[in-house]
């Protein structure tokens, strides 16, 4: 037995081989003949003794181009029959010269990343450098030159760029959707971004950038926007969301109905909100809208039965269910649509359209990881200009550079602005270049077109209109917006809502509600000793209340407006006094009750 | 002079003393790090330190997990290696197990056959006959020797599980050396003299050596301290270590903060913690305390026992919604009542 390996297929165990590892190779062997599935692969674990065979799904694979007798499979003259299209990419998986691999059968090949790298023990061949990376991270330029913690970063903010995530997008019904305005494809793109053809779907613009303080306005990471560039439209977008309702059926005949509620309902919103409704219950098409106004028009029937009266059965009592705009979102109607479910009940959806400019708080980032929130949008004649008069459209701190070590940032500031000169698209792919060369690449183009071959320009203040003493690199790099924005966000209350329960004030933005001032925050009051400021947070402007306390048995009583005397329900007792307490703590005297224990109070007069 | 001196740097009344030192200790407390890291291949003595060790400080609880003690010697020996040497060898605990190569055990005829290890015994500078007299001394157990091998007997055989228990604590008897002292190293100081650090602590044993400089031996322990010196030093040691701890990892806390944590925790006579079984749970308020963990006990006992809050502390008063009774809510106004008298009159 201690000799035998373990055979399990799919993960159950099946038997038992005297050579694993020959085992193995046998099905390597049949799997590249195209005996079995190239879907089959095959592990075998040498500490635990056992051979792993799988052919399940879920299993993460990627191609390997298969060597032997340290040669590669994949020969010149495949390739250039590849080009001239004679065979496809099956062709390869089918005659064993490209197989994919699972993470179980990676640990037992040798895999060599470059071609010239091929030993005597190399069994594959990676199909290309650039396969070490996923599809975000290989259509962004340069990542090889920047520290390996930016690269998380940097593919996260390009997944919440906007842009034009699909061509359709007026047809189309997203729950919520930003389209960029002017949408460009970067100057410095790579090869795996023009294989996916992405500048179909660009999220960003070239924005020509100076890296330049102002005036403290962009200390730590913000960025300042030029006013001009921005009334031409850089960084603009629409913002759709849509909403949606339905006719629900429920049980028994009753049904909703989209339909103007009439002001006898229950939940009736007041003939305000109704007013840009059409007949049919839902609204019309490029209306102006505001927050709080009905979109679709509702009557559901009551949500509890209701009693029978001596006239049999009650008028049907039906309540307005409406779906209203969002609290603080504005916009206009883009389009409505009425249609029927699988369950045959109608269903409307209505989008709505906004405009977002740029404005102060809105999140930039470039494909390097280095983001930025905005904080000034400087009217042009106050921004710096270079000597040919060139007024940048983002002014970035520099401090932002050195401990990042984003240095593909750089790379691509300098190579797009060569690029922009010479009118040629660049090649940015990964492990594709030697950053030197690259340096000298581009410092030449700029040269030759009249500028600093490092990118470095003069520029003037345009407050005072004096020279910089310091040399500013400016360049051109490819921004995105990404849909963190403060339209979206920001939130403001005074007075507002409060929870029904606890008389407490409600929490988040959709219901208007307000910051919680925690543990943490109060203890911090009581550090100072602030103590009429900590009552006010934690009473008069949370759950004050007035309570009616009995002086006999201390237990809570009530003002009987009827008798004009407050009672106390205990003892009978008249001799009440009211007690400005927080209701939270009237609530936990409640429950309290329900544990059969009566708290009493026992007042005290000062 | 000193008059003034005092009034200046006492602290103002009403001053939130406990918030402003567990917020002094906290905030600092949340950049330190829960991993503890060893320094493999020196010579140490293992001590939990960083996050751990302040958790279990605070925590005060019964048994450290590393406790080490340093031991200081009498002027005459502290400077000479060789009676340094001698004292440190009755320190460290030796078990019978150690010493052995194998042992066989004789159910039927109770009887433990012991195979010694030559090589450790000159080591600890022991005999096999030294052993058998340790071992004699043991009620109900009989010891002989023939060279290496050691036979115990049991005189009185009971079952056959007493008789496995028997030999188990034989194996695990300390032949020489201190009970809980694990690990002894001697060192030497930048003076010139040596000490002792050990792992494991046992103050109340070590301290009766002759030798010993007990007013400069001391214990990481607060619990031992307790025991020996009374509660003003475990106060101090509390104080000292949760100090010191703090002060490792580059972070600086005045003592005044940790002084006072200190004295709370001994402040009942004994070390409590801060948790609900120490400082917390003794709250006078019934709502403090049922406001920081286990609220339905401290309500049922409260109204078993007809428990009064008096409304005096600063929980109670946030809950019920009313000033607090620190700070600026310190401050009462009171009027004499020949003044009120006055004003009424008016």
């Amino acid at each position: 037995m201690d000799e035998k390996c373990i055979v399990y297929l799919d993960g159950r165990q099946i038997g038992f081989v005297k050579d694993g590892a020959a085992f193995a190779q046998e099905i390597r062997k049949a799997r590249r003949g195209g005996v079995i599935s190239g879907e089959v692969n095959v592990a075998y674990v040498k500490k635990f003794k056992e051979v792993n065979v799988n052919a399940d799904r879920g299993r993460v694979r990627r191609p390997y181009i298969i060597v032997e007798n340290g040669a590669s499979k994949l020969t010149p003259d495949i390739v250039e029959k590849l080009k001239k299209k004679e065979i496809d990419f099956n062709y390869l998986i089918r005659r064993g010269i490209i197989e994919y691999l699972d993470a179980g059968e990676e640990e037992n090949i040798n895999a060599a990343l470059y071609e010239k790298d091929i030993g005597p023990n190399t069994t594959h061949l990676d199909v290309d450098a650039t396969a070490m990376l996923g599809l975000t991270a290989n259509s962004r330029s340069f990542p090889e030159y920047d520290q390996i913690g930016r690269h998380p970063s940097a593919n996260n903010f390009m997944k919440q760029s906007q842009g034009l995530y699909s061509i359709n997008f007026n047809k189309r019904y997203d729950p919520r959707a930003f389209v960029l305005y002017y949408p460009q494809k970067p100057i410095v793109s790579t090869s795996t971004y023009r294989t996916l053809k992405m500048e179909r779907h660009a999220s960003g613009q070239n924005f020509i950038v100076a890296m330049s303080t102002y005036y403290g306005y962009n200390m730590k990471d913000a960025v300042i926007l030029n006013k001009a560039a921005v009334d031409r439209g850089l960084g603009r977008s629409v913002f759709f969301r849509t909403y949606t309702d339905e006719e629900r059926r429920y049980p028994g005949t009753q049904r909703d109905k989209f339909a103007v509620p009439t002001p006898t309902m229950d939940g009736y919103l007041g003939e305000h909100a109704y007013a840009k409704l059409s007949e049919d219950g839902i609204i019309e098409e490029e209306l102006p809208i505001e927050e709080g106004e009905v979109l679709i028009g509702k009557v559901s029937p009551p949500r509890f039965l209701e009693e029978q009266t001596s006239f049999g059965i009650a008028e049907e009592k039906r309540r307005d269910n409406s779906v209203t705009l969002r609290a603080g979102e504005e916009g206009t109607v883009d389009s409505v649509m009425i249609s029927e479910t699988t369950g045959a009940t109608k269903i409307a959806k209505v989008r709505i359209r906004s405009i977002r400019v740029p404005e102060i708080g809105d999140k930039f980032a470039s494909t390097q990881g280095q983001k930025g929130v905005l904080s000034l949008i400087v009217d042009p004649q106050e921004m710096p200009f270079t000597k040919d008069g060139i007024v940048p459209d983002l002014l970035l701190n520099p401090h932002g550079i050195p401990s990042r070590m984003t240095f593909g940032h750089l790379l691509e500031m300098l190579g797009a602005k060569a690029g922009a000169f010479s009118a040629a698209e660049l090649d940015g792919t990964p492990f594709s270049s030697k950053g030197k060369d690259l340096v000298d690449q581009y410092g030449e183009v700029l040269q030759k077109h009249g500028f600093d071959k490092f990118g470095n320009e003069i520029l003037y203040d345009g407050r005072t209109g004096k020279r910089f003493d310091a040399n500013i690199f400016t360049g051109v790099v490819y921004y995105s917006r990404l849909w963190h924005m403060t339209a979206l966000k920001l939130q403001v209350r005074s007075r507002g809502p409060v929870q029904i329960l606890t008389h407490q004030p409600t929490e988040g933005k959709p219901r208007r509600g307000g910051l919680r001032f925690g543990e943490m925050e109060r203890d911090a009051l009581v550090g100072h000793g602030a103590s009429l400021l900590l009552k006010e947070r934690m009473l008069d402007q949370s759950d004050k209340a007035e309570l009616w306390v009995c002086s006999q048995c201390g237990d809570i009583g009530y003002f009987d407006y009827i008798k004009n005397t407050p009672i106390c329900l205990t003892c009978g007792s008249h001799d009440l006094m009211m007690i400005e307490i927080s209701y939270a703590f009237k609530l936990l005297l409640d429950e309290i009750k329900t544990m059969h224990i009566l708290p009493r109070i026992k007042l005290k007069s000062e | 002079m000193a008059d003034i001196k005092d009034n200046e740097t006492s602290v103002v009344p009403g001053e939130a003393v406990g918030t402003v030192a567990a917020q002094s200790i906290g905030e600092p407390g949340t950049q330190m790090v829960l991993r503890t890291f060893h320094s493999a291949g020196t010579a140490s003595v293992v001590v939990s330190k960083g996050l751990p060790r302040l958790i279990e400080l605070i925590d005060a609880r019964k048994r450290p997990r590393f406790p080490s003690m340093h031991i200081y010697f009498d002027k005459g020996i502290s400077s000479k290696y060789e009676k340094v040497r001698e004292i440190w060898r009755m320190l460290e605990e030796v078990r019978l197990s150690s010493l052995i190569k194998g042992f066989d055990e004789d159910l039927r005829s109770a009887t433990l056959t012991l195979n010694l290890d030559r090589d450790k015994l000159a080591l600890y500078e022991l005999t096999s006959r030294q052993i058998v007299a340790k071992l004699a001394k043991r009620e109900g157990l009989q010891a002989s020797a023939e060279g290496d091998i050691v036979k115990a007997k049991i005189n009185k055989r009971e079952s056959l599980k007493s008789t496995r228990t028997v030999f188990v604590h034989v194996l695990k008897s300390a032949i020489i050396g201190i009970v809980g002292i694990s690990k002894a190293i001697i060192q030497q100081s930048e003076d010139g003299t040596f000490f002792i650090v050990t792992a494991g602590s046992n103050l109340e044993e070590v301290i009766k050596i002759s030798g010993i400089d007990a007013t400069r031996t001391y214990s990481d322990d607060p619990f031992e301290v307790n025991k020996v010196y009374g509660i003003e030093a475990a106060r101090n040691i509390i104080a000292n270590e949760i100090m010191q701890t703090i002060t490792e990892e580059g972070i600086t806390v005045s003592f005044r903060h940790v002084g006072l944590l200190a004295d709370t925790m001994c402040s009942f006579g004994a070390i409590k913690g801060a948790g609900r079984h120490g400082i917390a749970g003794n709250k006078e308020s019934v709502l403090a305390r049922a406001a920081f963990e286990e609220t339905v006990k401290h309500f049922i006992n409260a109204s078993v026992f007809g428990e009064r809050d008096m409304l005096r502390g600063t929980a109670e008063n946030i809950l019920i919604g009313k000033q607090i009774t620190l700070g600026t809510g310190r401050v009462r106004l009171s009027v004499r009542k020949s003044d009120i008298a006055k004003l009424s009159k008016k």
